[in-house]
């Protein structure tokens, strides 16, 4: 395979992306039409993702760019199994919000063109963060996918809540951003490497005393960028803001998208550049996932349960949601004690993240194309418009209780496997108070999921006309539907892919 | 040709699918429910026509070998069960007989059952019972058999109490159920046995030499094993079939529509019982002095007694429901005695013209009826005979089918009864070897040819009293013959009651003998000691001795009842005496025995129990228990209301609504907050971690 088809999946979505915007210059097309064609996009780039992915054996093809210093050629790109499987997870979500978007937009967007073509341009921004190896290209990958989410969330230019939203997150992205440049420039000047492997090498050949006095502030910084864009507390604070803001497609794409990315960056820096400092005393990356993870969890549970704002409810609700998937990140960790191959088991907790954010994706989308469904008809994201819902679209209020059930983490759905397998994983690493800590959210989380679901069924509701459900949100739901709960029922396939997908981490080092 | 075999496990399904479409489907529509089933059973017909054919035509490797279809049904410890059908001889003579009948006796419920509220449940019912039915005869294995057993015996309870509003029907449907169930019980545990010391219920399998030989050396209680199982299974086939000491449910299931009367009296369920021990046979046959001389015995009671109990009864059924019991004891006897062909031929030609008298008298009922409507007369009873008489001249079919078939029970040359009684009773003859007054088998033969004097006596009395003479009520006066789809049907089971015995005539007769049933269903089996598979030869001497008796009972009984008058007292009571005319007609005090020894004293002890329960002891208990219960759960809701929910659930909910209502405040809106919480954040994590202040 040639560099040109490895790049399939990202040419196909820049090509679109560009056509989108000359269409829509040149013609102004329906609406509808430049959806067509997003979505047209969306798929043919999933089929190329899926056709690389097969073409990918489960080693390391690094693309390259040439150095300018004589260095020779340096590695940017890592098409692995696990970039595809980021990559599959990204076309996914493309095609899906755009799907979802396709009402929204064409009653309140006011350029249809413009948007599609961003959510093409931010999969694309998703597909390259899968890939970077190389601190550069993430830094580049990683502002790239924030500037298209800045300006999707600000997209509603006449709405000052959109526009605020925007400036909010932008601030906040861009002040993040700048700690993660610091991080990284400070790994650099420590390693005087820019490529992952190196940092590694660089790491394991150097003074440790003068090394650490520069790595550990980098990984601590690193690790803030990073949780900002996860929405990590206490990074997380531009996210309740923008997930109201942002058009509501937006918000379904940032709950999920930047997310996964930001995980995928994670697990990848983490666990491929800095192995040796997972768990030495006083520089254990751990321990500081560890306490991000605990309060991520808990405080998004706690704030969730205050929330009026269906969307702002979704906000803490991912926030949440990414506390418990970060257990996952950690349960891998102590495996990689002092740089030693991993022993067998190590990557449960790994394939538990990539199952739970492959389940949550699908859960969410699911809940916010419902949650688009009421909007559309009332103009109001308020939780208080789901009161007797199934009276008014009992299809969508099962479907709705099958999604709250899935992030509550109860079975037959795709949220219980995720969090059984990140729990269980816990458990083995024998961080019995962590897993304790998650079991217990999840109690807490029942309190404000299946208020939802109380309000949808118990409480009567003021207008009684019933919901339309356009037929690409119908689509979207009863997909969405049916794989949480095959990814439940059918499970085996889909571990056997994500545990291929995370093979490649451990011959890394 | 043999690869109609394949067909055979389509043959209980087309039923079975009738059944299944009428309940979930066509039950609001009655001409549909009804020609479901119909087309469903003719279906069955056809398939089971053809496979008979090839049997037949198939030559000896056919029948005695077979056909057979084994699925491997359910993994056991050390092996697989088997599952599966199979095709012999002898069933290819069922299966020409089952479905035929069955489907004749719906096209007249098709008329018969016209107008009654459940007309389609009737259907899907008798569909359910045929498939039973058919399913048994093809089984290859016991518990299919048992499967398909207790099928009919669940649709027999449905059916004798159809008409469930009426009390007699819902107490004859538990009866039925629950008498056959004390065979069935018998059954059940003589197949655990066998297949506890075969490891198999595979008929073939059982049927091998070897198991065999180690059932008859194997004990069980101190006897052989193949005695104590064969006849834990007669126990079941006594149920099925009717025999002493369990026939009490038979005259009762008379309470049934009349078509039931005759499924159950002709087709299928009592038929079953007689094709279980036939099936078995071998099994019986392993030990010469062991289970086969019970059959034979209680054949032997059951034939007499129930045949004396016939000339008793004015109830036009009943007198029928006792010659089926008296009958079946007929084909025990030919089992019992090792005459395996003797047994099944009369199982054929009986079905078939017991069927036809059941219809017969169905539609003399119907008519009766009929005539009672008119007369506007709903008091009389239509179905006692003593109400009826002289409707020869008014259904004329009726008549001449019924005649048919009272003559072929009768035993008159040259009709279907008198050849396959006459093999019995030759049977018991040879076995007998004469006079010899220390044989079972002779006894047997006693048994039989009395029995035969009284059943041509009680047919006489019926056809005296039913068609002959005057009528005697204004219901008889305007009986009129019923439609053509319940005389057609009457008519070709009278061609077939005329004519059946032919295919089995001995073939020391000149010009027509043949053996022909008994070449392709009579040779499946080994002959052993006790086992005769050989063709007897007719014996002039006996058969003329049959036919004299019969000939004298049948017109005697005409001769006194054919000018019975309305109010006369019975002539029966004149000729036997008051005691003994009692006797019978209370047949024997039986069900009163049963009352007495077993059914009241249950009743008596589960009051009792149930005293013990409620007043006594157990109830107390309980209730001390559940008071204790009440009061422990009323202390430790006050702690969970009070500890636990207050301070516990309530609080910590409480406190983390708390929690999140203040930590609501750290969202402020103000981006410059935002942005001093990220910094100072990050440079306390730096600052903690460079200076080794760790956590």
């Amino acid at each position: 395979m040639n560099t040109f088809m490895l790049l399939l999946p990202e040419t196909i979505l820049l090509v679109f992306a560009f056509a989108l915007l000359a269409l829509d210059l040149i013609w102004k097309p329906r609406s509808n039409t430049l959806a067509i064609i997003m979505l047209t996009g969306a798929l043919v780039t999933l089929a190329a993702t899926i056709f690389v992915w097969m073409q990918a054996n489960n080693g390391v093809i690094q693309l390259a760019v040439i150095s300018t210093d004589g260095a020779g050629a340096v590695p940017m790109l890592a098409m692995d199994r696990f970039a595809m499987f980021f990559k599959v997870y990204a076309a996914l979500t493309v095609a899906l919000v755009g799907l979802l978007a396709t009402d929204y937009v064409r009653e309140k967007i006011r350029y249809p063109g413009e948007f599609y073509a961003l959510m093409l341009f931010a999969g694309l921004a998703l597909m390259l963060v899968a890939s970077s190896t190389n601190l550069v290209m993430i830094f580049l990958a990683f502002e790239f996918l924030s500037i298209t989410s800045y300006l999707l969330t600000g997209f509603m230019r006449n709405d000052a809540f959109s526009i605020e939203a925007a400036l909010k997150y932008f601030l906040y992205g861009a002040v993040a951003s700048a700690v993660m440049l610091l991080g990284f420039s400070l790994i650099y000047g420590a390693t005087g490497s820019l490529d992952l492997h190196g940092i590694a090498t660089g790491i394991r050949s150097s003074d440790p005393s003068i090394i650490h006095v520069l790595a550990i502030p980098a990984i601590v910084l690193i690790i803030v960028g990073l949780g900002f864009k996860i929405a990590l507390v206490p990074f997380h604070q531009w996210s309740p803001e923008a997930y109201q803001g942002a058009p509501t497609p937006v918000t379904a794409f940032l709950s999920v998208g930047p997310k996964a990315s930001g995980f995928a960056l994670m697990v990848r820096v983490l666990t491929v550049a800095f192995p040796a400092f997972a768990r030495t005393a006083n520089t254990d990356w751990v321990l500081i996932l560890t306490g991000i993870a605990i309060i991520t969890m808990t405080f998004g549970n706690v704030v969730a349960i205050w929330q009026k704002n269906i969307k702002r409810l979704f906000a803490y609700s991912s926030i949440a949601q990414a506390g418990y998937m970060l257990i996952g990140v950690i349960a891998i960790a102590p495996q990689f004690v002092g740089g030693v191959p991993p022993i067998e088991g190590w990557d449960q907790g790994l394939n538990g993240l990539l199952l739970f954010l492959f389940g949550y994706l699908f859960t969410n989308l699911g809940s916010f194309a419902i949650i688009l469904a009421v909007e559309n008809k009332t103009g109001s994201s308020s939780v208080e418009q789901f009161n007797g819902l199934v009276k008014r679209a009992p299809y969508l209020s099962i479907a709705f209780v099958i999604f709250l059930l899935s992030l509550i983490g109860i079975p037959p759905t795709a949220g219980f496997i995720g969090k059984l397998l990140v729990f269980g994983a816990a458990i083995k690493q024998q961080m019995y108070v962590l897993a304790a800590i998650g079991l217990f959210n999840s109690v807490i989380s029942v309190y404000y999921y299946l208020g939802i679901a109380r309000k949808m069924f118990f409480s009567p509701a003021e207008d009684t006309t019933p919901i339309p459900v356009s037929r690409s949100l119908n689509f979207v739901v009863t997909i969405s539907m049916v794989l949480v709960l095959a990814i439940a029922i059918g499970a085996q396939p889909f571990l056997d892919w994500v545990s291929g997908s995370t093979q490649i981490l451990a011959t890394v080092f | 040709m043999e690869k109609l075999f394949a067909l055979t496990p389509y043959i209980p399904l087309f039923p079975l699918l009738a059944f299944a479409l009428i309940v979930l489907w066509a039950n609001k529509n009655n001409k549909l429910s009804a020609g479901l089933a119909i087309a469903g059973l003719g279906l069955s017909t056809i398939i089971s026509w053809l496979i008979a054919i090839a049997t037949i035509v198939g030559g000896e490797h056919v029948q005695v070998e077979g056909w057979s279809l084994t699925i491997p049904w359910l993994p056991t410890g050390t092996g697989v069960f088997n599952m599966g059908f199979a095709v012999d001889g002898f069933t290819a003579a069922m299966l020409f007989m089952v479905p035929f009948v069955s489907s004749l006796i719906f096209i007249y419920a098709s008329e018969y059952m016209e107008g009654d509220s459940r007309y389609a449940r009737f259907f899907a019912y008798v569909s359910l019972f045929v498939s039973g039915m058919l399913t048994l005869v093809v089984a290859d294995n016991l518990l299919l058999l048992f499967i398909a057993w207790e099928i009919m015996g669940l649709c027999s309870y449905l059916l004798i109490g159809f008409w469930f509003e009426k009390d007699s029907a819902k107490k004859a449907g538990l009866k039925a159920f629950l008498t056959t169930r004390v065979g069935d019980v018998l059954f059940f545990g003589g197949m655990l046995l066998l297949y506890s010391q075969t490891g198999t219920l595979t008929f073939r399998e059982i049927f091998t030499p070897a198991v065999l030989e180690r059932l008859a050396e194997a004990t069980i209680w101190g006897q052989p094993a193949s005695v104590v199982i064969s006849l834990l299974i007669f126990g079941g086939a006594v149920g099925k079939s009717a025999q002493f000491p369990l026939h009490v449910w038979l005259p009762d299931a008379m309470e049934g529509p009349t078509p039931v009367s005759a499924m159950i009296h002709a087709a299928t369920m009592v038929s079953a019982g007689v094709y279980l021990v036939a099936r078995m046979l071998p099994l019986f046959a392993v030990v010469p002095v062991g289970s086969l001389q019970w059959v034979a015995i209680i054949g032997a009671i059951t034939a007499f007694f129930g045949a004396t109990i016939g000339i008793a009864q004015n109830d036009i059924k009943r007198v029928l429901a006792y010659s089926t019991i008296s009958q079946l004891g007929y084909m025990m006897i030919g089992l019992g005695l090792g005459g395996f062909l003797a047994g099944i031929f009369h199982l054929l030609t009986h079905s078939f013209f017991k069927a036809l008298l059941f219809l017969g008298s169905g539609s003399v009922i119907h008519a009766m009826e009929h005539g009672a409507h008119h007369a506007h007369d709903h008091e009389t009873d239509p179905q006692d005979m003593m109400n009826m008489g002289g409707l020869a001249n008014r259904m004329k079919k009726t008549y001449i089918a019924y005649m048919a078939g009272t003559l072929a029970l009768v035993g008159i040359v040259p009709f279907a009864g008198f050849f396959s009684k006459d093999e019995i009773l030759a049977e018991a003859w040879h076995q007998a070897g004469g006079f010899n007054f220390g044989s079972i088998a002779f006894w047997a033969w006693l048994a039989g040819l009395l029995g035969a004097f009284v059943t041509a006596l009680y047919m006489g009395r019926q056809i005296g009293l039913v068609f002959l003479g005057k009528p005697r009520t204004k219901l008889a006066e305007h009986a009129v013959e019923p439609g053509k789809r319940m005389t057609y049907p009457l008519l070709v089971l009278g061609f077939f009651a005329l004519t059946l015995g032919f295919i089995n005539i001995p073939k020391n007769v000149p010009i027509i003998g043949n053996g022909w049933l008994h070449e392709f269903a009579g040779l499946i089996y080994e002959s052993t000691e006790v086992l005769n598979l050989e063709a007897l030869p007719l014996n002039w001497g006996l058969a003329g001795v049959a036919t004299i008796i019969g000939l004298a009972g049948f017109f005697g009984g005409i001769a006194l009842y054919r000018g019975h008058q309305a109010g006369q007292s019975d002539p029966m009571v004149k000729l036997l005496g008051r005691p003994l005319f009692t006797l019978l007609k209370n047949k024997y005090y039986v069900d009163e025995f049963y009352f007495a020894v077993i059914i009241n004293p249950v009743v008596k002890l589960a009051n009792f129990a149930g005293k013990f329960d409620y007043d006594w002891v157990i109830n107390p208990i309980v209730n001390f228990v559940g008071n204790t219960g009440k009061w422990l759960s009323i202390v430790s809701g006050e702690f969970d209301r009070v500890v636990v929910d207050g301070l516990g659930v309530l609080g910590t909910a409480r406190f983390f609504r708390w929690m999140g209502k203040e930590l609501r405040y750290t969202q402020t809106g103000q981006v410059q907050n935002y942005l001093l919480v990220i910094a100072l954040v990050s440079l306390s994590l730096v600052g903690a971690y460079l200076f080794g202040l760790g956590f």
